[in-house]
């Protein structure tokens, strides 16, 4: 079963995950103003809410993650050793 | 003295003879990946030209395409009438890098939903080299590339199971992709 954590501290309220999300996994906290999990069982792990959030503020555990075949080793590697 | 081209990686040489199982292919992982990746930029360099010469024909093209290889696969594999061994045929069809499994909300009972004499399949597409193919070139998923995944699957599942069938795409992500399937029956 998919986890789904939101870095609360992270999380800037914007609301883009809750628009994106197909399957209304989520909901705006009004009290808080901060994105809250409502729906995780009908989570499909498409990771669109990754793609939106300007700051990175959820993690997805268990999981299927897709092969990343675009990414270039070499540059990889070269990245790895600059971070 | 004639001027040569200098390169980094070695030259191979050998013999060679035509023979029908080559024991040595030639070239290691990084060759195979740097040769996916020159065929990604170029498919997705001549899916978007034909955008741009084609407009939105450009996907029935590409559908086209698709169908035709879907049917071809399908003659691999036997012809059924039961949904969930055509599911099971066409993962074998479509192979490891067009990894699907049947989606349904929490709540709903079962995969399949029955609407008078169609029969409706959410399929979760998870691994797709279409979508790798539009992430390497930077385009935008939903276009006409993704309708050779589309045209594959109709064309694999109207061959294994001798009926018409069509495919709307409902979301793209970027570690998955959620499908309609419905199968027209009357359509035998």
């Amino acid at each position: 079963m998919v986890e789904i954590e939101i870095d609360e501290n992270a999380c800037v309220g914007c609301g883009s995950c809750v628009d994106d999300c197909p399957n209304d996994v989520y909901e705006m906290d009004e009290a808080k103003n901060k994105t809250k999990v409502v729906n995780a069982d009908d989570c499909m792990a498409c990771l669109s809410c990754h793609e939106i959030c300007p700051a990175e503020a959820m993690e997805h555990k268990n999981i299927h993650v897709a092969k990343r075949l675009y990414i270039d080793r070499k540059v990889n590697d070269i990245i790895k050793k600059i971070i | 003295m004639a001027y040569e081209i200098k390169r980094e990686g070695k030259e191979i040489f050998g013999d060679f003879k035509p023979e029908l199982i080559p024991d040595e292919c030639g070239g290691n992982i990084d060759d195979y990946e740097e040769s996916l990746h020159v065929l990604m930029k170029f498919v997705g360099s001549m899916s978007s030209a034909l955008e741009q010469v084609s407009g939105r024909g450009a996907n029935a093209i590409v559908y086209q395409a698709g169908k035709r290889m879907g049917h071809e696969a399908g003659k691999m594999v036997e012809k059924t009438d039961d949904l969930e061994k055509a599911m099971q045929e066409l993962s074998e069809i479509l192979g490891a890098e067009f990894y699907f499994d049947m989606w349904k909300p929490a709540g709903q009972d079962g995969y399949t939903v029955e609407k008078g004499d169609e029969t409706v399949v959410k399929l979760i597409f998870r691994d797709c080299v279409v979508r790798q193919t539009l992430r390497r070139t930077g385009l935008p998923q939903k276009g006409p590339l993704c309708y050779l995944l589309y045209g594959y699957t109709v064309g694999a599942v109207e061959e294994v199971m001798d009926i018409r069938g069509k495919l709307d795409i409902d979301h793209v992500g970027p570690n998955a992709c959620l499908k309609t399937l419905t199968i027209k029956w009357s359509g035998k």
